[in-house]
């Protein structure tokens, strides 16, 4: 394992970010990020995904029809979605029953699709495997991140455990109130554009001349 | 070895092999992995059924505290008693009551009864118990598929489920349930619990279901209740 198969991993986790650079996935980015546990399955789900259908499709490459490339790459993603959800069903059915449509919708997150179609098509099954992982790793860090200031701030829990003291609140005489916006999506949206502009500050080869 | 990947006798035969491949793999997964799921499913309402009671699904199984589950019929008269058909009855609760067949839990200490209804965004459903009197509630348990977390959705948390056991569903003869009342609950009226601040529909959806789904049971419980005052006229007058 080379350096150069190395960096397809780490690559994806900051300065090939799929989500805060490429902006791939956003959609289900804003769906389950309401709190800290779902956007860990989701990630962990999503890892799974990419990671599995990149080797397949990588094995497959060289006999894949290229005119049917797109439908060949579909029913390998769906089959492998649909593998996640029923043994999420059958192992952790709380999460799933969270999860809910989101499982199912891992099918149209466009990283799972964009990675294979733009590297395990032209690249070694064991550099697709890991430039997977890779994806998905950045994909979940960066819902973890959503996650962590959108559960704080929305509902003053992290993981369902209380964090901001139930005395703050004015409902018990106190000062503070949740902020009722984090629980939508659009907070969701706000705070990828801050930590895109975070992102970009430090990486200063990001920014367009 | 050099064939054309792009004729069409090999993209059909491609094709052909991949869904045949798929299509076994995916049967395979779902026949193997279907008791597990079902067994969950049917736990979960179990534990849902004891949380209902006010029990703690934890320790008290529920076995023990649910005597025999019914299917009833629209004059509250039972049409069934076998408990894989009132469990397949719960699967869709809705097409249940469309049809008549109201499944109900007897326990020892009173009844728990199903319930079905509209959120703001989508279904919602649970079960509420009632005591032995048909009246006081014990306690309920909802969930929903698709309310605003945060907002619709708190009609799930235990603080939310605390304010319910020890209201009273009657209003005379007539069954009014429980009103989740914007603004606050009248301390003083037994048929009110604290409404969900920002979750107006999701309330009033509780609040319609609670009622639809008891009015259902109304035959029954009237019955039950008539059964109970006769037997208490009957201890009064050994009484005298």
């Amino acid at each position: 394992m080379a350096s150069k198969s190395l960096k397809n991993l780490t690559g994806p986790l900051s300065g090939n970010n799929p989500v805060i650079v490429q902006i791939l996935g956003i959609c289900s980015a804003l769906a389950v990020t309401v709190q800290l546990k779902p956007a860990i399955v989701m990630g962990l789900s999503v890892m799974v995904v990419t990671a599995f259908s990149n080797l397949v499709m990588s094995l497959l490459r060289n006999g894949v029809p290229s005119r049917i490339r797109i439908i060949v790459q579909l029913v390998v993603i769906a089959t492998l979605v649909i593998l996640v959800d029923q043994v999420l069903k059958a192992f952790v059915y709380d999460v799933s029953k969270q999860l809910s449509v989101y499982v199912g919708l891992i099918i149209t997150n466009c990283i799972v699709m964009g990675r294979v179609e733009a590297f395990a098509l032209q690249n070694k099954p064991w550099d697709s495997f890991l430039d997977g992982i890779g994806n998905g790793l950045g994909y979940g860090s960066i819902l973890v991140i959503i996650a962590f200031f959108r559960e704080l701030l929305g509902s003053g829990t992290l993981f369902g455990f209380r964090i901001i003291p139930e005395s703050w609140y004015i409902a018990e005489g106190g000062f503070y109130s949740n902020c009722g916006l984090m629980l939508f999506p659009p907070m969701a949206l706000i705070i990828v554009g801050c930590i895109i502009w975070a992102h970009r500050s430090f990486n200063k080869d990001l920014q367009e001349k | 070895m050099k064939f054309n990947t792009n004729s069409n006798t090999y993209i059909i035969i491609y094709s052909v092999v991949m869904v045949v491949i798929v299509a076994v793999l995916l049967s395979v997964a779902a026949l193997g992995l279907a008791p597990r799921q079902q067994a969950n499913m049917l736990n979960e309402k179990k534990t849902q059924i004891v949380k209902a009671l006010g029990e703690d699904p934890a320790t008290v199984a529920y076995d023990s505290v649910i005597t025999k589950a019914v299917i009833l019929d629209a004059s509250g008269a039972v049409v069934s008693e076998d408990v894989a058909e009132v469990f397949a009855a719960l699967n869709d609760l809705k097409a249940s009551f469309a049809a008549e067949r109201y499944p109900l839990f007897v326990a020892t200490s009173g009844v728990v009864v199903p319930l079905y209804g509209a959120g703001l965004w989508g279904p919602i459903w649970g079960y509420i118990a009632l005591g032995t009197d048909m009246n006081t509630v014990k306690g309920i348990v909802l969930d929903h598929s698709g309310e605003t977390p945060g907002l619709g959705a708190e009609i799930t948390t235990p603080k939310h489920q605390a304010m319910y056991p020890g209201k009273t569903v009657y209003e005379g003869d007539a069954i009014v349930g429980v009103t989740l009342k914007k603004g606050g609950a009248d301390k003083s009226n037994p048929h009110e619990v604290d409404a969900i601040t920002g979750g107006t529909k999701t309330s009033d959806g509780v609040t319609a279901m609670i009622s639809d789904c008891l009015n259902y049971y109304k035959p029954y419980f009237d019955a039950a209740r008539a059964a109970a005052t006769e037997v208490e006229a009957e201890s009064n007058t050994i009484n005298e």
